[in-house]
């Protein structure tokens, strides 16, 4: 098997350099607990959200799926002004973390940077994680989360016809399975997606994630530990739904305008490309960037580098056009 | 884990940050990574703006502590940190740090901090090293001697804008200097030479092999320099021995002889005087450095002299040679046509 993997972006390359003690390719269900306990982890996460005093913070506890507990939202909206009245475009966040980390504040910060660009309300979702949680409680939590949200949107002061879903790594993953949950269950329709570096496919077995066995971040192992966190043995097997892993949905049609990127040297290349261009057989809109030499999560490690700038200016330029803001 | 400078210091204020700041940089360099990459690491390791001014290859490049060009024209603060690229030159990395209100970082004003230190020194070894790389060689890092091909060929491309040939010579290092020179060498290379004066440089200067140097002039004239020198390149002679011309020829030394090197090229029909010489060269080994010590030594005499044989063994030879020849050698008229087909046929051979 041809395993050379695509260079790493100069500055990216130097970067993973300095966390190289901190942050191995690999991660194994042993790690879990562990990096969930260090502040390095924490790091990940660890935002302002009020960003300075820019969005007055709310935590509120909202219905849960049937029969599980309640949801947590952290909700940001621009401070100064009373909510209601305004119709402010809202994001729906799902954070990252392979499914077992993380918490609704992490990759906070690029998502409240769009929002204080386009005026917009964020709204962030506490979910349950594996492997204490398999699926489908996080999906379920985050789907009943975005219920809420569409039938508070007003509340909010925002409009529930402009509700952007969006997420990162799991969170792109999450974000992809509560696209499709919304299209079948006919619940409020978002309008659109963004789906960055998303975590698609529990097979775990594309030329991409092969090729990058070992480098960069969020390696072959790390996302089978992921994925099998969530679905245990049915990981990889033939019963997977598309609500676990969207990269088993066999219907990619009339979903939300799409806009998704992935790093050339990453495991998820090649699950992300192959779905963005089922969205577009499927006669669906999307907008695909594949920013060269980059590994998993480098904008969030790496803002300063050239290529973490191009990629957020390229979110902002969707979500304006996308907006009409 | 908003920024790799925050996220460093608080790791380790001192060492750690240090040592990191030295595997990022020398993993920048490993990369090939490019000026704007190395100056945005040391604004983002720093935790404040960082500027690098090259005067002389007019590169200007300024990151924020976030990352973000934002080039700046303000001139820099004394206070500020800053390490020069190369002990002789112009080029210079700052830090934009207040001496002021930044007690964590320095350690009183023109005191810059370990980390800063650290920062800025393995920052500026880098901008060197990719600086020489893609945009020439440093002005001064190797002087009396400015090659680089591309540069050269555009200072001597009397059709290029003038703008374009100042930003070459100055690049090319010399701006610095009232005048330059250009010197053809072997193969047809340029060497550009900066000149203080019409004072003559060291044969050192010039590679091995014949040479042609053009007149000293100020650098948008290097165009005629080049043509001289190319010239002169015709009459040099790196044959060595006995009544051999000289290797290095300066245009200014030729006077009207240059005349000749219109008349005579390679591929034109001989004068019949240099085909009865080159027949002449060919009946005995002893012609050649004989009759090229006769045509340039000052006397009779001193030609004997030069090719070790008596007076009258060199009188023998002569009186063989005008048989030969058609014309006698022992007159002045007779020497000068000697020396003119000397000349005539060095320059109908192809220069090597």
């Amino acid at each position: 098997m041809q395993v050379t993997p695509p260079p790493f972006d100069p500055e990216l390359a130097a970067a993973l350099e300095t966390f190289r003690e901190y942050i191995a390719p690999g991660l194994t269900a042993d790690d879990i607990t562990r990096l969930r306990e260090t502040p390095i982890s924490g790091a990940f996460g660890e935002s302002d959200p009020t960003s300075d005093g820019y969005f007055d913070v709310d935590e509120r506890s909202v219905p849960g799926p049937a029969g599980a507990p309640d949801v947590s939202l952290l909700i940001c909206h621009p401070a100064g002004d009373s909510a209601a009245n305004l119709s402010r475009p809202l994001i729906y966040h799902t954070h990252g973390g392979g499914m077992v980390l993380g918490d609704n504040r992490a990759g906070l910060d690029a998502v409240l940077e769009w929002a204080r660009a386009l005026d917009a309300v964020v709204v962030s979702v506490e979910y349950r994680l594996a492997p204490e949680h398999p699926y489908p409680a996080g999906v379920e939590d985050v789907y009943a989360g975005m219920l809420w949200t569409a039938e508070h949107a007003g509340e909010l002061g925002a409009d529930p016809d402009r509700i952007v879903i969006a997420g990162g790594s799991a969170g792109g993953g999450l974000t992809a399975a509560l696209a499709l949950m919304l299209r079948d269950r006919k619940g409020p329709r978002p309008i659109g997606q963004v789906l960055m570096c998303p975590m698609l496919d529990d097979r775990n077995d594309s030329p991409s994630a092969h090729q990058m066995t070992g480098l960069g971040v969020w390696d072959r192992t790390a996302n089978e530990t992921g994925w099998t966190a969530l679905l245990g043995e049915r990981r990889g097997g033939a019963d997977v739904p598309a609500f676990a892993a969207p990269a088993r949905a066999e219907d990619l049609s009339n979903l939300p305008p799409a806009f998704i990127d992935v790093g050339s040297a990453e495991t998820f290349r090649d699950e992300t490309l192959d779905y963005a261009a089922r969205i577009w057989r499927a006669g669906g809109v999307a907008e695909l960037h594949v920013w060269p030499g980059a590994f998993h999560g480098y904008d969030g490690m790496a803002p300063h580098a050239a290529l973490s700038q191009e990629t957020r200016a390229a979110r902002l330029r969707w979500l304006h056009r996308l907006l009409g803001a | 884990m908003r920024e790799l400078a925050g996220r460093l210091t608080a790791l380790d204020p001192d060492a750690g940050a240090a040592v990191k700041a030295i595997a990022y940089f020398d993993r920048l360099v490993a990369e090939r990574a490019g000026p704007e990459a190395l100056v945005r690491g040391a604004a983002v390791l720093a935790g404040c703006p960082a500027r690098l001014v090259d005067p002389e290859r007019r590169v200007r490049i300024r990151c924020t502590a976030d990352g973000v060009r934002r080039d700046d024209d303000t001139p820099p603060a004394l206070t500020w940190p800053s390490e020069a690229l190369s002990p002789h030159g112009r080029a210079t990395l700052w830090l934009e740090r207040a001496a002021e209100g930044a007690a964590d970082c320095t350690s009183g004003s023109g005191t810059p901090s370990v980390v800063d230190s650290v920062i800025l020194e393995r920052a500026a070894g880098a901008l060197r090293t990719v600086l020489d790389r893609t945009r020439g060689r440093a002005p001064g890092g190797d002087p009396g001697r400015a090659d680089d091909p591309a540069l050269v060929e555009t200072v001597l491309d009397a059709t290029a804008a003038q703008a374009s040939r100042l930003h070459a010579a100055r690049t090319l290092g010399l701006a610095r200097t009232p005048k330059a020179r250009a010197a053809a060498v072997e193969g047809g290379r340029a060497v550009l030479l900066p000149a203080l004066s019409d004072a003559r440089p060291g044969l050192e200067v010039f590679p091995p092999g014949p040479v042609g140097v053009g007149p000293a002039v100020p650098v948008l004239e290097l165009p005629a320099s080049w043509e001289s020198a190319r010239t002169a390149l015709r009459f040099a002679d790196d044959s060595g021995g006995p009544g051999a011309g000289p290797r290095v020829v300066y245009a200014e030394d030729l006077g009207s002889v240059a005349l000749l090197a219109g008349i005579a090229a390679p591929g034109t029909e001989p004068h019949p005087d240099v085909t009865v010489l080159r027949q002449a060269l060919a009946d005995a080994p002893w012609m050649t450095a004989t009759l090229k010590a006769v045509a340039s030594a000052p006397s009779m005499r001193a030609a004997a002299v030069s090719i070790t044989v008596h007076h009258s063994t060199l009188q023998e030879r002569l009186a063989h040679a005008e048989t030969l020849l058609g014309w006698e050698l022992r007159s002045p008229a007779g020497r000068l046509r000697l020396q003119l087909a000397l000349l005539l046929l060095h320059l109908s051979q192809p220069v090597g």
